[in-house]
């Protein structure tokens, strides 16, 4: 039997002196609450209640047995409450790509202290982002949505050890020149750009820029991959703030269907409330730790629709 | 000419040296020319040497084409209309009607496509015989087409060749490169003054307005849009530049020493570019492939420097 159910039951009856009222107050048919006082009084051995009277009034029995009752319950209600708190007040790990701006992730880490919810910064290749999403040992992560319909679009261009092109790059004019000697760099694809649609996206359009799928490669580090661009043998597919930090030149992509979308996710098993009103502050900080120009390209895609986006819904 | 004695049209920095190494690299392989590019949305160009009359050879079908659709258009012809093409009456050519032994029919439509798309004489001048050489001519001054004058059939070409030199393709191709030097013609329709000539500026011109509708009938230049991306040579204009994401519509013109194409580059971004290449080499080549590729790779630098 379900201990803590009945003496709830009992309680609300010695302190209701009404069967009725007391039902009223637990939210429970009145026959389910007689019940459980008839239960519990086979189970203590004596009866709890006089029912001979119009009034009901409590035994001797009854009597006694009432402040011990009630301390179990409050004790039950305050192992819940300590369980609440500690629910609230646990480090929320936060799930981030690779490769973000430790300036900007120590901003959102600050922030989490000020508002009470301690952030732990976690980087994860964008499947395992959604894999800990769903298992619940992430509270928030960013995952991968096409770039047309995020929420924050980090435009993805191409750095290189050498000048700005100032303009967007189109993968054809990657294509090799006829009858001009020299080598064409291979382009680099870091893990976050590797997986998925948004692999799937690449491919198709590099193949259709007719470029070489070999000269594609997944970068395995980003340590080396750095290092292959630096030395010129190679052009790094990633955002704007990477490259600057690394001392790449850069330039966006003009295809922008093949830039990166993230939309901010939370955990199934964190409150409604409480996700919503952490995401209010930790939004903004994340876009930028990302290096999004959510305001520019929305007020692009307002202004003229890009028809780049058809191409990538083909994809 | 040496590339630092060129005209170049006013344009951006970057435009100017794109420019500058392209007429470099023709010189490079052995040809002079002329060369403009334009984005057909933005105005945006680059080129060299834009405003001289070059001998357009076959790049003559284009406003050819443009004025006989203009007519059908107007309604004053109809594109079904058989035609009926003899071969012992017929222009001379290697490809199309021209290359047919027996006497074959077509209709007005089908005699352009075979004009523009693999160059055939025969249709061209079947199309002139039609509408009027004269006729054309008067069309485009109608039309504010002030820089390209047509003045005979593709047929005349090879008639006042083989006038000076018989069938002997060297001896004509050596009369050319000598006269161009020496600055006067022994085959008249290599003189601006008799031939049909153009500029690159007027051709570009002409593009533009056939690519925004702004000349003829919206009708007429969508067909002859539609046929220029039919066209089955590749050599030189697109030989750098073809992809799926990137189209060329253009139309070569070779005669002797000549190797021109005019043509708009159409991107899947949207970016429309038309360019005019009209070079003339003193090499004694029939076929000069890295001239032709230098055209290819002039037309990619273009595209690529004036696309947004």
């Amino acid at each position: 039997m379900d201990l803590l159910a009945h003496l709830e039951a009992y309680v609300a009856v010695a302190e209701q002196r009404s069967f009725s009222r007391a039902a009223d107050v637990l939210y429970v048919a009145q026959p389910v609450l007689s019940r459980r006082i008839k239960v519990l009084e086979q189970h203590l051995g004596g009866e709890l209640f006089d029912r001979s009277r119009r009034q009901i009034t409590s035994t001797e029995l009854g009597m006694l047995l009432l402040p011990h009752a009630r301390d179990v319950l409050g004790r039950v209600e305050h192992l819940r409450q300590v369980a609440r708190d500690a629910r609230a007040t646990a480090a929320h790990t936060l799930g981030v790509p690779p490769d973000g701006d430790p300036a900007a992730l120590a901003r959102v880490i600050r922030a989490g202290a000020q508002h009470g919810v301690p952030i732990g910064v976690r980087e994860l290749a964008a499947e395992e982002r959604e894999v800990g999403l769903a298992a619940g040992s992430l509270a928030f992560a960013l995952v991968r949505v096409p770039p047309e319909t995020a929420t924050h679009h980090v435009p993805l261009g191409l750095a290189s050890a050498g000048f700005d092109a100032g303009r967007p790059v189109h993968l054809e004019s990657l294509r090799p020149r006829r009858g001009v000697a020299g080598q064409t760099p291979d382009l680099l694809v870091t893990a976050e750009d590797g997986i998925g649609f948004a692999a799937e996206r690449f491919a198709k359009a590099v193949a259709r820029a007719g470029l070489a799928e070999s000269r594609v490669r997944r970068a395995a580090s980003t340590a080396t991959a750095v290092a292959e661009t630096l030395a010129g043998h190679a052009v790094l597919v990633c955002a704007e703030p990477f490259a600057r930090r690394h001392g790449l030149a850069w330039s966006p992509l003009a295809e922008v269907s093949l830039h990166r979308g993230y939309e901010l996710a939370s955990s199934a098993r964190l409150g409604g409330e409480h996700a919503a009103a952490v995401r209010d502050w930790l939004e903004p900080l994340l876009a930028d730790a990302l290096g999004a120009d959510d305001r520019a390209s929305a007020a692009q895609a307002a202004e003229t629709p890009d028809p780049r986006f058809r191409l990538a819904t083909r994809g | 000419m040496r590339p630092d004695q060129l005209t170049y049209v006013p344009s951006t920095a970057e435009g100017l040296g794109v420019a500058e190494w392209i007429a470099g690299h023709w010189q490079q392989v052995g040809a002079a020319g002329h060369f403009l590019a334009r984005n057909v949305d933005t105005g945006e160009e680059l080129g060299f040497d834009v405003d001289a009359a070059v001998p357009l050879a076959s790049v003559a079908k284009v406003p050819l084409a443009l004025m006989v659709l203009d007519r059908v258009a107007a309604g004053a012809l109809d594109a079904a209309r058989p035609v009926t093409i003899n071969p012992s009456a017929k222009s001379v050519g290697p490809t199309g009607v021209s290359a047919f032994r027996h006497p074959t029919t077509l209709a007005v439509g089908d005699l352009i496509h075979q004009a523009l798309t693999v160059s055939d004489n025969a249709s061209a001048d079947a199309l002139f015989e039609l509408v009027g050489v004269d006729a054309v001519d008067r069309w485009l001054r109608e039309q504010g087409c002030a820089g390209i004058r047509m003045r005979h059939r593709m047929q005349r070409m090879y008639e006042c060749a083989a006038g000076v030199a018989g069938d002997d393709f060297g001896l004509a191709l050596e009369l050319a490169i000598r006269d161009d030097a020496a600055g006067q013609h022994s085959i008249e329709t290599l003189n601006p003054a008799y031939a049909n000539v153009g500029s690159a500026a007027a051709l570009v011109a002409l593009l533009q307005r056939v690519w925004l509708d702004r000349i003829s009938a919206p009708e007429a230049t969508a067909e002859l849009r539609r046929v220029m991306a039919l066209q089955v040579f590749n050599q030189r204009l697109s030989s750098d530049l073809r992809a799926d994401t990137v189209r060329v519509s253009g139309k070569t013109g070779t005669f002797l020493h000549l190797r021109h194409e005019i043509g708009v580059v159409t991107a899947e971004s949207g970016d429309r570019v038309a360019i005019a290449a009209l070079t003339r080499s003193h090499r004694r080549a029939g076929i000069a492939h890295d001239i032709d590729l230098a055209i290819g790779a002039a037309a990619r630098s273009a595209f690529e420097a004036l696309r947004r």
